[in-house]
């Protein structure tokens, strides 16, 4: 039984492997040509290929990378395919690394093609491409455009960004991303979506439960000497903290959200109410 | 030369590391903490006097505290902004870390505290042109007109490091837009960093360095140390904040962090921190001494993860009587067992020779490779043959 198991688990990775060869291809760039072998990635050696940036994809979740390089003339195009967790991840980690004064194109659930480089998130992969030129000043758009249309294309996976960012009010907003760990900087917010704004942020967060969010509610509350009850949601409260200003946390079931980084508590709340009634 | 076993036996019988390193000048300050308002609760340190190390940065003379921040991950600047109201002197971040994001997010968090810190970033480019070029995107973004540390990002090997990039940090030093210079590593250190002191030309080394490092790094560091090199250590949980290899009890991740801030040659540590519990647990490093306790825990520690934990020290290569290369059947069997990624781990395995996917561990009456760090090899070969093969 157990070599049955096995032997299906194996079929099963090595149909994804087949996928993961028939988008990761020199071929899909017209002139250029495989110059190495693949290099593969996971947790424990990715440190090799990316130094101390690899703690960058480790906390969003990664669970492998497969490198591809190119070459044309003295030009080399690189091809970074991470596989993330789940797709939230995978979305995470591009909206992180991302050029926030650009905007997002429609590629996959989200991407971007500048003159020399180009990443997206699909499914539960995340695509870095970089051109080195031996004349740095060329500009390769259109040709990173045609090459991640056709990778985007072959990669199966979610095509939209996550269901949650879609909930921030998105007047003034300026970015919004998938936090991995430690939302605003508070422990007690393990994991979530957060929202920049000209003035402010608003952040949403899932809890396993109404009553572990509730804890946790009750925990944050007691870090802010002076905070003050406030009508939002199930239970809020609003407070004026250091380092985060006027701030508002509410819980509506298992979700908490609220603002942050505002002049005042009072206006945390009145954003935050803004914010419930878009958390279905 | 000290050996592995004899550090072992070291961490084991809880003896204290001198606090005081040659060369160094560490002191004790006392500072108060600045109570965050209306945030009392987190800074638990807040109602007692908030103790800070310093030490000197080898020959650059700076005085850094001995926790520092790696900003790396780091998502709210508020927590940068607090590790600098608390004292902390020393913070790193990098031009390709989150594309650039995170040098723009440190420098707005620093803000007008940027002049009273020790501020360090690095180049990933391979060429001088390239480096400049990226220095002075690092300056834009940070918002600065210097950076106190500029560091070519992640060397393994003298070879790694061309004669053109050593001339960009001299000229990036000579225009005063890096105070000082020296190269980041994750591994290779036993050739690079006495080829670093020889060399001449670098001021820090940043290294990973941990309590789980091997013996021959720790030599190369006190080397650099002797030789007026300012050290840094990175990775100084040695995986266990985030990894499969998990500090997991009570109080064993401070004391990693205290067996680095102790460590004689050590001047700081840029351990990553994302939140404000998190920066001021490892604040409380700086407040004394490794304790025989937390000797206890990090022995502890390497006795749970040894038997299975290879290190790619490299020093089982040869030692198999059947020739088989060890530490890479241990590497695959890690991508099965430590990441989930049973098909990388097979596929890996099977590129092998085919006399080396052949060959099984049990035609051996004993095994003739001994791991200097006590890893159960013969078990663990066994287990990706059944495994893989």
């Amino acid at each position: 039984m157990r070599v049955f198991h096995l032997a299906l688990v194996s079929i099963l990775l090595a149909a994804g492997v087949a996928r993961a060869q028939d988008y990761l291809s020199c071929q899909l760039a017209p002139g250029w040509t495989q110059s190495e072998a693949v290099h593969s990635y996971t947790a424990d050696n990715l440190y090799d290929y990316k130094d101390g940036g690899a703690e960058g994809y480790l906390i969003y979740g990664f669970a492998g990378m497969k490198s591809l390089n190119c070459k044309s003339g003295d030009n080399t195009l690189t091809i970074d395919v991470s596989e993330m967790n789940d797709a939230d991840a995978a979305y995470g980690i591009f909206a992180t690394n991302r050029d926030p004064r650009l905007p997002i194109a429609r590629i996959g659930m989200g991407g971007q093609v500048q003159p020399q480089s180009a990443s997206f998130a699909k499914g539960k992969y995340y695509v870095e491409i970089v051109v080195n030129a031996a004349d740095p000043n060329l500009i390769h758009t259109a040709e990173l455009q045609a090459l991640v249309d056709k990778m985007a294309h072959r990669i199966e996976g979610r095509e939209t960004a996550p269901e949650a960012l879609a909930w921030f009010p998105q007047e003034d907003l300026t970015s919004s991303n998938l936090v991995p760990e430690s939302v605003l900087g508070l422990k007690q917010l393990k994991r979530g979506y957060v929202a920049k704004y000209k003035q402010g942020q608003a952040f949403i967060v899932l809890e396993d439960s109404p009553q572990s969010a509730a804890a946790v509610l009750k925990e944050l509350r007691a870090r802010y000497d002076g905070a003050s009850d406030a009508k939002v949601g199930d239970e809020a409260f609003q407070a004026k903290a250091q380092y985060l200003d006027g701030i508002c946390i509410f819980r509506k079931g298992r979700y908490l959200g609220g603002y942050a980084n505002l002049p005042t508590a009072q206006e945390a709340a009145t954003q935050s109410v803004k914010l419930a009634a878009r958390i279905p | 030369m000290k050996s592995n076993t004899s550090r072992r036996d070291f961490l084991s019988a809880g003896l204290i590391l001198p606090v005081v390193g040659a060369g160094s000048s560490l002191g004790l300050l006392n500072l108060s903490a600045q109570t965050p308002a209306g945030n009392a609760a987190s800074a638990g340190s807040a109602a007692s006097p908030l103790k800070l190390s310093y030490k000197t940065l080898g020959k650059t003379g700076l005085k850094v505290t001995s926790v520092g921040m790696g900003c790396m991950i780091t998502s709210d600047p508020s927590v940068v902004t607090r590790a600098a109201d608390l004292g902390i002197t020393y913070f790193d971040t990098a031009r390709g870390y989150q594309h650039g994001n995170n040098e723009r997010m440190v420098g707005a968090a620093l803000g007008s505290k940027r002049k009273q810190v020790v501020l360090s970033t690095k180049t990933e480019a391979r060429d001088k042109a390239g480096a400049l070029a990226q220095l002075d995107t690092s300056l834009s973004e940070l918002k600065t007109d210097f950076v106190d540390i500029w560091y070519l990002h992640g060397k393994s090997s003298p070879a790694d490091i061309h004669d053109d990039m050593i001339e960009a940090l001299q000229l990036a030093r000579q225009q005063g837009k890096a105070r000082f210079v020296g190269i980041s590593t994750h591994s290779g250190q036993a050739q690079l960093i006495p080829w670093m002191v020889q060399k001449g030309v670098f001021d820090v080394v940043l290294s990973k360095f941990n309590f789980s490092s091997d013996t021959d790094l720790e030599q190369a560091i006190d080397a650099a140390a002797k030789a007026g090199m300012g050290v840094v250590a990175m990775k100084v949980m040695a995986g266990g904040a985030r990894s499969n290899q998990k500090l997991t009890q009570p109080g064993a991740l401070l004391a990693a962090l205290k067996w680095v801030t102790n460590h004689p040659s050590v001047a700081t540590t840029i351990p990553s921190m994302t939140d404000m519990d998190q920066l001021d647990e490892n604040v409380k490093a700086m407040a004394g001494p490794l304790t025989a306790d937390d000797h206890k825990l990090l022995a502890a520690h390497l006795e749970q993860i040894q038997p299975l934990y290879c290190r790619l020290c490299g020093k089982c290569d040869g030692t198999c009587a059947q020739g088989l290369p060890v530490a890479d059947v241990l590497r695959f069997l890690t991508y099965a067992d430590g990441y989930g990624q049973f098909a990388l781990g097979r596929e890996r395995y099977l590129q092998m020779a085919s006399e080396h996917v052949a060959a099984r561990c049990g035609d051996c009456a004993e095994c003739t490779v001994k791991c200097p760090h006590g890893v159960h090899v013969s078990k663990q070969m066994a287990r990706a043959q059944e495994l893989f093969a």
